[in-house]
């Protein structure tokens, strides 16, 4: 049955931030793709155009199912993303020496990022059921490490580190929030601690390269290093004000690598300052406690997970990507939400917003 | 949900809110270190990055003729070098490269063995040369852009242009008289590069921007051509040494050509000797002969010594001045003074000396410039020599009457006679009209300039009068006349100082002819010198024909109109005229 209040609830604030972010994304993209050429629209911006669009169609679509049924549906999807990572290992594109891409006609899709939403709503699914007042027990994580360890091991593989592990972030958060035993917290958190310094013998050479270089840019300024030096340089000289719209220097000669995808935040803090940073992570900040609220806000277990789920993923993916390009991170493939170009990401990200918006339009609604 | 549960998810999300403050926070507070704290430093950076100082050589400007076309420029060529350290097999490579260049392909493989990372191998190679070289697909060839110095009319006006060294410095000629205009500004430049070094501002385009300015030639291209080509018959018809010849407006002392025989080529002066490299009809004097008498009469007659009428006794062609006789080539008994001109009687002329004294005839000879430099502007102009009576013996003034004992240039010659034609007034000789800034428009206009009046507009048409009938039968001149046209003119012969000195040789001669046409309003000025003649050594052998090809072409280019009336021309031909 149709709800009048579905309507009346319609959470017009969120839709509200996401249209500035999407525009402030759009905006940039466009300086990063004509690179100090506006002679014509470049074709990655018509693209975005085309992801954006598709991205609020499916945000719009996907509020008109109630989120109960993501709940039913949460195995299907996760097969669905599992068989398409599957997919990628056998039949994927090389690009840069991984594979992490699907060839779709004109379009490349990456799966990893709609694993990213199928995994939250699969686990949101498995803790709904598990979860109890005294916190999760050892045997509740036994289910929700099988989810998460299948997707991990096949991005892995690609291999995409940064996005297994914003995998495994995700669900650890998740877990917190879900709450756990005392025990098990600790536990975990001594193996977690333990294990890091043996992380490092797995890494590949490039991974390695990677964290030393985070460590040191200067280690090897015109290989490993060159990313990060570059990214410093344009943000820094963006100074308060920024140089001013299309006029960044930096990205227009050339100097910022992959000025569109991961670094696009570089461009804008070349040309809009510190003062387009504080904007951004404004607006950013105001819709992580806007989803965080939504959480909050909802009635029942599932919904009120899928909500943080979605939130804590906005956030990694924020927090890794404003702190790679800083340098305050190693460099990691995490693009950043709503602004980055790249249609899997735009794609995964406003279905997520899209279901925020469906839980908090029916947080009144009786379950 | 239980209403415990609420308050457990209530507290974990404030929890969570503080950790999203804080990291968002600790975000923002980077971002205030890189752009705030680091900015100076970072954008110093940015800054080295995309700035690059580039040294800018302006392209030199560009020499043109009266109706613009070019004689001298600058076109763009390559510079072939190598990075040894990328040649793979410097032995093959270097035969490779030295057939193609046709440069010593030994002393080429030594050089590419140096492993060195620049190593020049050719300057201003050809563009099929380039072609060839990128068709052999060595690795490590670079190629720089470089510029040529380019004459394409070749030997046309070769000395009066002259050339630059291949630093684009020029050496001789206007080449090197102009060389602060022509000159491109040398510069260095700050430029934007992208990342991966390339300018953003194309070299090239900054060459054009810092470009030398232009000048504009009063010669015309095809005047100088026909004169060259008539001066290239005289000197191979008469075996001479070499020849010049110079065409002048009278009105405005702007010279139409300036043309010298042997020829040479500018886009290859290092294969010429250097003598030929000199624009010799402003920087070589020669003693002039008989066509000198034209300015002593003019001046004793403006003077009022005498009058066109005035009749001298030539002593039937022999006169003993001092210790030497003077001879005639026609003996003659009393003569006017046109005729003295006429029949060119050096006798008589010394005969006009005697009645004005030796400081009436120099003031005459510099009152028509010679002595002096013309100003013209090419480099190295000689001023002739004229030394001050004081100095002069009986016969040294005996001599200067009829041109020897002092030496004039072609150019001084041309200024003179346009005088004459001039109605008295001496203009500053014209060879640059302008300069021209790089952008086109013109920088300095060189207007005609009066110098001053030297004889009055009667005296003048009346010693046209007298050299029209030079110019007619019977005359020394007659060789020179054009059908249609009322020629005035007067030829030379004089001797040349004998090589190793002891006096004049008897075998060597200047031959020379100087005129304009029509009488009433001379519109060209034309002056011939043959130097060292063999076959015959008169002006009015050798030169007064050149003289006449080159008016007669000048005058159909330019298309002048006959001043005589059909019957009025006198077709038949003369019994040998000499000087």
């Amino acid at each position: 049955m149709f709800d009048r209040r579905l309507i009346e609830c319609f959470d017009w604030g969120l839709l509200v931030i996401t249209l500035l972010i999407g525009s402030v994304g759009l905006g940039v993209l466009y300086s990063a793709v004509t690179a100090g050429d506006v002679s014509a629209i470049h074709v990655l911006f018509k693209k975005q155009i085309v992801w954006m669009g598709a991205g609020f169609f499916i945000m719009f679509t996907s509020m008109l199912v109630h989120y109960k049924y993501l709940d039913k549906g949460s195995v299907a999807i996760y097969a669905g993303c599992v068989a398409l990572l599957i997919m990628v290992l056998v039949c994927g594109k090389y690009v840069g020496g991984s594979r992490r891409w699907l060839a779709l006609g004109p379009f490349t899709m990456q799966p990893s990022e709609l694993m990213k939403l199928s995994l939250i709503i699969m686990i949101s699914s498995v803790y709904s059921g598990a979860a109890s007042e005294e916190g999760l027990g050892f045997r509740d994580l036994v289910r929700p490490g099988l989810v998460l360890a299948l997707p991990f091991m096949l991005i892995v593989k690609q291999p995409d580190l940064g996005t297994a592990l914003l995998l495994l972030f995700i669900t650890a958060c998740i877990t917190l929030f879900v709450k756990v035993e005392k025990r098990v917290f600790i536990t975990c958190a001594s193996i977690c601690a333990a294990a890091v310094p043996l992380v490092w013998f797995v890494l590949k050479d490039y991974q390695k390269a990677r964290i030393l270089t985070f460590l040191n840019p200067d280690r090897d300024p015109l290989g490993a290093g060159y990313h990060i030096i570059q990214s410093k340089i344009a943000i820094g000289s963006g100074m308060l004000f920024g140089k001013g719209y299309l006029k960044g220097t930096q990205n227009a000669l050339a100097f910022l690598p992959e000025q569109h995808t991961d670094f696009i935040l570089s461009v804008l803090a070349e040309e809009w300052g510190l003062l387009g940073c504080a904007v951004l992570l404004f607006l950013y900040f105001l819709l992580l406690i806007w989803g965080l609220n939504i959480s909050y806000s909802c009635r029942d277990m599932f919904g009120s997970i899928l909500a943080f789920g979605i939130t804590i993923m906005i956030f990694w993916q924020i927090f890794i990507n404003v702190g790679m390009i800083m340098g305050l991170m190693p460099v990691v493939g995490v693009p950043l939400p709503l602004i980055s170009y790249g249609g899997s990401s735009v794609i995964t990200n406003m279905a997520g917003i899209g279901i925020l918006m469906n839980i908090s339009m029916r947080r009144f609604a009786s379950s | 949900m239980t209403q415990e549960r609420k308050k457990g998810i209530r507290a974990r999300i404030v929890v969570v809110e503080v950790f999203f403050f804080s990291f968002i926070l600790l975000l923002g507070a980077n971002a205030v270190k890189i752009q705030i704290l680091d900015s100076n430093d970072l954008a110093r950076k940015a800054e080295n990055e995309y700035t690059g100082t580039v040294r800018i050589q302006g392209k030199r400007g560009e020499i043109l003729d009266r109706n613009m076309n070019r004689l001298g420029t600058t076109i763009d060529a390559l510079s072939v070098a190598a990075s040894a350290k990328k040649i793979e097999n410097p032995a093959k490579d270097a035969r490779a490269i030295a057939s193609v260049l046709k440069i010593d392909p030994v002393k080429l493989r030594k050089r590419l063995s140096s492993r060195r990372s620049f190593v020049p191998i050719k300057r201003k190679i050809s563009p099929a040369e380039a072609r060839e070289l990128k068709a052999l697909d060595i690795k490590g060839l670079i190629f720089q852009n470089d510029v040529i110095r380019f004459y394409p009319n070749r030997t046309l006006a070769g000395q009066v242009i002259g050339f630059t060294g291949s630093d684009a410095k020029g050496l001789e000629g206007l080449e090197y008289g102009y060389d602060s205009v022509l000159q491109g500004q040398r510069t260095r430049l700050t430029v934007t590069k992208d990342a991966t070094g390339r300018q953003l501002d194309p070299e090239k385009r900054l060459q054009e921007r810092f470009s030398g300015g232009s000048l504009v030639l009063t010669i015309d291209r095809n005047i100088q051509y026909l004169s060259e080509t008539a001066l290239e018959d005289v000197v191979s018809r008469f075996r001479a040494r070499s020849g010049m010849a110079v065409v002048m407006r009278p009105k405005t002392g702007e010279i139409l050509a300036m043309a010298l025989y042997p020829e040479f080529n500018p886009n290859a002066f290092s294969e010429f000797t250097r003598e030929s490299w000199r624009n010799r009809v402003v920087t070589d004097p020669f003693e002039p002969g008989s066509v000198m008498k034209v300015f002593v009469a003019a001046s004793a007659m403006d003077k009022g010594y005498c009058t066109s009428k005035s009749i001298f006794f030539c002593e039937n062609g022999a006169y003993k001045v001092g210790s030497k006789v003077i001879h005639d080539t026609h003996e003659s008994g009393w003569l006017t003074l046109g005729q003295i001109l006429k029949y060119s009687s050096n006798i008589g002329m010394v005969k006009i000396t005697e009645t004005t004294g030796k400081q009436a005839l120099y003031d005459s000879l510099t009152g028509f410039g010679f002595g002096r430099k013309t100003g013209l502007g090419s480099p190295g102009e000689s001023s002739g020599t004229l030394s001050s009576p004081g100095k002069w013996s009986t016969i040294d003034t005996s001599a200067i009457t009829f041109g020897q004992g002092m030496s004039v240039t072609a150019l001084q010659l041309a200024v003179g006679f346009s005088a004459i034609a001039n109605d008295g007034v001496l203009m500053r000789p014209l060879l640059v009209q302008k300069t021209l800034l790089n952008t086109g428009e013109t920088d300095q206009e060189f207007k005609p300039q009066v110098q001053r009046r030297v004889i009055s507009k009667h005296t003048a048409r009346t010693v046209r009068k007298m050299m029209r009938s030079v110019v007619s039968e019977g005359g020394t001149g007659f060789s020179a006349a054009l059908e249609g046209y009322s020629v005035c003119g007067k030829t030379g012969t004089a001797q040349k100082v004998a090589k190793g000195g002891g006096g004049y040789s008897k075998y060597l001669y200047t031959a020379a002819f100087a005129g304009f046409a029509p009488e009433v309003n001379p519109e060209l000025v034309v002056v011939v010198v043959v130097d060292e003649p063999r076959k015959s050594h008169y002006g009015s052998v050798v030169a007064a024909p050149a003289f006449k090809s080159i008016l007669a072409e000048s005058f159909h280019y330019l298309n002048i109109p006959p001043d005589l009336e059909q019957e009025q021309i006198v077709a038949r031909v003369s019994d040998g005229a000499k000087s």
